[in-house]
């Protein structure tokens, strides 16, 4: 490419990650030009967010170098060391102080001193504030203190904060993800602006429209490998989506959506189901022993809406069928109707993990083994026995601590207490989201089974092989809304891909 | 098999030490006089113990319990004496007022979702006040019926009355948490709020019935607290949450859940309150260094115990789905 | 509106309502000689608030502080009793007592990793049991020491009507209002209550701001001991008993998040005038004193309810909006 090594500001040679013999990243290259827009695409574990990672010293590569402004960057490096550099990265997850205002925050640990004493210019930050602000052209007053703000403008002080840095390398990942079209088209008036003023940016979507209209080079990973480096003329949506999968998948090569018992009743419908601002107008229906996949990318309400379907999150409007009847959901009643509920976020609200395996099988079957309130142990054994075999968690000690366990292990602890009961439904959200190749085939297997028995999976999954391999129907859902449903078997990746990035 | 003994059992055997180490010093550690003597006097700390658990192993904390007792002594004194209620409806009337007002507290706290350290905090003040105004800040001398003060006075087998009432409460709260649905419940919702309602466990009920519990033992602990001394009096009881609840962390049940939790542990822990008092008297220690020694064994305690660190489990104040 | 800008206008119109409530029910409370004792106590309340305060935004709780005023007052005391060194070498070496308290407090928190709750709940203990030692004397009973050195009494003098320790509390009060808000150690005291992810990732450094806090709150408590311990001539060791609740109550009234990240000086002065409004008034109502306890659990309650409920209205109101 380049041979002016002048216009390089980053660059990669054999970068290698593993996490406990998983390879996450296996010899990349990559180079960041100066003044470019640089995209990272990939699907979910393509290793997109492990590079920014290794940039930023969030966490240490095993191998390879990584240059920035023509200097090597040590393996293991603290978080403000980055600043100082001039990397700045715009984080997903909220970084700011709530009882401080806007300005404070922008200049958290940088901020202006009153000549030589150790005070805060106050005046100076606020009026530098207002400088940063009114040069990005910002709905935002410095002086308002986060508590008063809605989510996007939030985020927008994030973004001020990263700009306010004077950075030669910002890195966005999603950072439109909880904006509005107003707030989005701010963003990217402000990357056209920073690219004429020479700043790199590396910047990481699923949407594929954005990568299509900011980029002037785009990265593709697939599998922790780079599959591809386009420039601004080769870049098209298609093209991207092809590379991303890297297969063409026209012909479904799984030997899947044999022998199942399709039986046609109607087990769950959902009628125009709406919540308040998280999604709207949600029709479908699930019929036992059917796989239903729900795909969309993250923030598409694809959450929200299993979550009001099993009673966690209210309903503003709309009604759920179960067997022909209408219900009003709540957890406990979804659990006698024979519910299973699979979360997102596995060590946060799937497990205990503090507890040992069997508690935790245990824990939604206490109808089932407690009498007057008394446990009946070996009643509770007998169940911690039978949910450990049906998905043979290892080690098969009842009183391994599930902490302790692989993400695998913990996830067929999850599945283990809805399979002790007799199911209707799956709700599963993510099944195999950090989990190895093996128990990934698994937890495949304990799901088609739960099918071919005659329970009706609702499965949602950002990790498109799977969902196209597993699911018998797909409903694809873009920021609340319900935009497509494929029916046949033959659904590929990419028309998923395609759908849920909003190029239909 | 010995470090992993050693470790399940690591309170007893701590215990063990300390007795050892007392009776060393001291030959009149180990007499039986010496020993019931120590137990009657941590037995009204204990029953609280019993109920007052389930505070912090739901992530919780119940600072109200020793106002309470104070109270619950003098409403009885009030509704007997005072109103001739009889004993046994000023008894029940008494358990269900506290238990009322736990149950208050509870809903304060897991349906506004307030931290419960405050809450109680403000219960202990109020309730107080409460307790000094019905009784006047007077003492109210209680001399019958004789079936009441034998459960301060009497004793069986040599060993004070309270005694008993302490171990049946124990036992019956270890029941409690080993043996039934409420204590799994329990566990796992100190454990991990979010996942025991996604699993179907109704976290709130589950936390509120924490506190009523307590306040429940507070009562009784009240009542035994009027027989022991003949009176009811609004500063009787005053400060011995502080009592409980180093007894229950010294127990190894950590504040902010965590799904752990034993009874076994915290009466281990309300002896050893017991011991270091007792052990401090019979060394002749003056009593002004009995705090300073009693704040640092808590320290060292806590220093060297990992489950009680921070982070150990899912927050309360998270919970909310 | 902000939620501190509502809470201290609620708080303004409680202030003025209970004071004609007051003025109303008995002779004996508008009188400059009861507003200025009034003031009196409010200051010895509101020095050590302030410094807990602090404690209390950057996420902790500081239980001890009725004890270390104690105990740095029994330091202090026995000091001039038992030394003859310069009389103004107290205020130096009260003031260290106090930070030393402060250091232990912060020195077990980030050592052990504790709940600050159980480690000033334990340290409470040490403290008023040093305080005790300090003042056993050989025969082994408690004898008060009292003080007659004119410097030492000159505290609790007065300039004008005010009382020193009312003009104490207001240098203190706009110290730490500028402290709170015009350093980048306030700042990052509000950093590490609401979030301490973000300001370690800001590069604050939360042992160092938990130090500090503590190492405040202790030095408050030995500035109110100072002018405590002159006002009644002597210092026991059960001077300071309770008073963290009080502290705690007014701190909280005052707005400050009892979680930590929220909260400011202002709100503390305020929560601090209309707490020793109510207790002062209910005394001079001649009724029984445990209508203060009554009222003060009631008000606390109140006045998280009210937060919890604010806020969660609040966020609703701005999601709609959006």
């Amino acid at each position: 490419m380049s041979t002016n090594t002048n216009d390089i500001l980053v660059q990669g040679k054999h970068v290698t990650k593993s996490y406990h013999g998983n390879v996450v990243l296996e010899d990349i290259e990559f180079d960041i030009r100066r003044g470019e827009v640089h995209s990272l695409v990939g699907e979910n574990g393509a290793g997109k967010s492990t590079l920014v990672k290794i940039i930023t010293g969030v966490t240490p590569r095993n191998n390879g170098e990584v240059d920035f402004d023509g200097h090597e960057l040590p393996i293991d490096f603290p978080r403000t060391f980055v600043e100082k550099l001039g990397i700045a990265v715009i984080f997903q997850e909220l970084s700011l102080i709530p009882g401080l205002t806007v300005a404070q925050n922008i200049f958290l640990g940088r901020e202006p001193k009153l000549g030589k004493t150790r005070l805060i210019d106050k005046k100076k930050m606020v009026t530098d504030a207002e400088a940063i602000i009114k040069k990005y052209n910002f709905p935002l007053d410095p002086k308002a203190e986060i508590d008063s703000l809605s989510i996007g403008k939030r985020q927008l002080v994030e973004i001020l904060k990263a700009l306010s840095m004077d950075s030669k390398l910002m890195i966005m990942d999603e950072p439109t993800a909880s904006l509005n079209l107003k707030e989005s088209k701010l963003l990217f008036d402000i990357i056209k602006n920073l690219r004429e003023e020479g700043v790199s940016i590396l910047y990481i979507s699923h949407r594929m429209e954005e990568v299509f209209e900011l980029s002037d080079r785009v990265t593709v990973l697939r599998d922790g490998q780079k599959v591809a480096l386009l420039d601004r003329e080769e870049i098209s949506p298609e093209r991207i989506i092809s590379l991303m999968i890297g297969r063409d998948l026209s012909v479904s090569d799984y030997e899947e959506s044999v022998l199942k018992t399709v039986s046609g009743d109607t087990i769950l419908e959902v009628k125009k189901l709406c919540s308040e601002k998280k999604f709207s107008d949600i029709s479908f229906s699930l019929n036992k022993g059917e796989i239903l996949g729900i795909s969309g990318l993250v923030g598409s309400g694809r959450t929200e809406i299993v979550r009001a379907i099993y009673g966690v999150d209210p309903i503003t409007s709309g009604s759920v069928l179960f067997d022909g009847k209408e219900i009003t959901p709540t957890v406990k009643q979804s659990i006698s109707l024979g519910f299973g509920f699979v979360p997102e976020d596995r060590r946060q609200q799937g497990v205990f993990m503090q507890l040992p395996i069997n508690k935790n099988i245990c824990s939604t079957n206490f109808d089932r083994y407690t009498r007057m309130g008394f446990v009946n142990e070996k009643g509770e054994d007998a169940i911690a026995e039978s949910g450990i075999n049906m998905v043979s968690i290892k080690p098969k000690d009842p009183n391994y601590i599930v902490g302790n366990l692989s993400g695998g292990n913990q996830q067929k602890v999850v599945l283990a207490k809805w399979l002790v009961r007799d199911l209707s439904i799956l709700i599963i959200d993510e099944p195999t989201a950090g989990i190895d190749v093996g128990a990934k085939d698994e937890i495949y297997s304990v799901i088609n089974n739960l099918a071919r028995k005659g329970v009706g999976v609702l499965l949602i999954s950002s990790d498109l092989p799977e969902l196209t391999r597993l699911s018998d129907r797909i409903i694809v859902l873009r920021e609340g809304k319900m935009i497509k449903e494929f029916k046949d078997q033959s659904i590929t990746e990419e028309e998923v891909l395609r759908a849920s990035s909003g190029l239909i | 098999m010995i470090p992993k003994l050693f470790h399940k059992y690591k309170l007893l055997f701590i215990l063990i030490l300390m007795a050892a180490v007392l009776s060393i010093i001291s030959p009149r550690f180990l007499t039986k006089e010496n020993l019931s003597n120590v137990l009657w006097s941590i037995s009204i700390v204990g029953i609280m113990v019993s109920g007052t658990i389930y505070s912090p192993i739901t992530s919780g904390v119940d600072l109200s319990v020793g106002s309470l007792a104070a109270l619950s002594g003098v409403l009885f004194a009030k509704f007997m004496i005072t109103f001739g209620f009889g004993l046994i409806p000023s008894i029940l009337l008494t358990i269900a007022i506290a238990c009322t007002i736990g149950f208050i507290h509870g809903l304060i706290i897991t349906r506004i979702n307030v931290p419960p350290l405050i809450i109680t905090m403000a219960a202990k003040t109020y309730l107080f006040g409460i307790a000094m105004l019905i009784s006047k800040g007077e003492m109210i001398p209680i001399m019958e019926p004789s079936s009441f003060m034998a459960i301060g006075g009497g004793k069986i087998l040599g060993f004070p009355i309270p005694i008993f009432i302490m171990v049946i409460f124990i036992l019956l709260s270890h029941i409690l948490l080993k043996k039934t649905a409420y204590g799994r419940k329990a566990l796992a919702v100190g454990a991990n709020p979010v996942t025991a309602e996604l699993s179907g466990i109704d976290a709130m009920q589950i936390q509120t019935i924490a506190y009523i519990l307590s306040a429940f033992t507070a009562a009784i602990a009240g009542l035994v607290l009027c027989s022991i001394s003949q009176l009811a009096y609004a500063l009787l009881g005053q400060g011995l949450e502080l009592e409980v609840i180093t007894a229950i962390v010294l127990g190894g049940t950590p504040l902010g859940g965590g799904g752990f939790g034993t009874v076994f542990g915290a009466l281990i822990g309300t002896v050893m309150v017991g011991f270091i008092g007792n052990g401090l008297n019979l060394m002749n220690v003056p009593s002004s260094f009995h705090p300073i020694v009693t704040g640092l064994v808590i320290i060292s305690a806590l220093a060297l115990n990992e489950n009680l660190r921070m982070g150990s489990g899912t927050k309360l104040k998270k919970a909310k789905l | 509106m902000t939620q501190s800008m509502l809470r201290k206008i609620i708080l303004l119109v409680l202030i003025l309502a209970v004071m004609t409530f007051f003025t109303i029910m008995s002779p004996y409370f508008f009188t400059a000689n009861n507003l200025f004792t009034l003031l009196q106590e409010a200051s010895f309340l509101g020095i050590a608030a302030v410094g807990v305060t602090f404690v209390m935004i950057a996420g902790g709780l500081d239980l001890s502080i009725g004890s270390a005023t104690a105990l740095t007052a029994m330091v202090c005391i026995n000091f001039l009793e038992y030394t003859n060194l310069p009389v103004l070498l107290f205020l130096p070496i009260s003031l260290l007592a106090g930070a030393f308290v402060g250091t232990f407090n912060g020195f077990v928190i980030n050592r052990f990793k504790l709940p600050d709750f159980i480690v000033t709940l334990s340290s409470k203990g040490v403290f008023s049991g040093l305080a005790l030692v300090i003042a056993v004397k050989e025969n082994g009973f408690v004898s008060n020491v009292f003080i007659d050195n004119p410097t030492y009494l000159w505290f609790a003098g007065k300039l004008g009507p005010l009382y020193y320790v009312t003009i104490a509390f207001v240098i203190i009060a706009i110290g730490g209002h500028f402290l709170l808000k015009w350093t980048k150690f306030g700042t990052y005291v509000y950093a590490v209550g609401a979030n301490k992810n973000a300001a370690m990732l800001s590069g604050v450094d939360i042992k160092q701001i938990k130090y500090g806090v503590y190492i405040l709150a202790g030095v408050a408590a030995s500035i109110t001991a100072i002018f405590q311990s002159s006002r009644m001539m002597t210092a026991m060791p059960e001077m300071g008993i309770g008073t963290e609740l009080d502290i705690i109550a007014a701190i909280v009234i005052g707005g400050t998040a009892f979680r930590g990240g929220r909260g400011d000086i202002i709100g503390t002065v305020m929560g601090v005038l209309f707490l020793t409004i109510v207790k002062n008034g209910i005394f001079k109502l001649q009724i029984t004193p445990a209508i203060q306890q009554i009222v003060i659990g009631g008000i606390i309650i109140a006045a998280v309810v009210f937060d919890e409920w604010y806020r969660n209205y609040s966020a609703r109101k701005r999601n709609m909006v959006v």
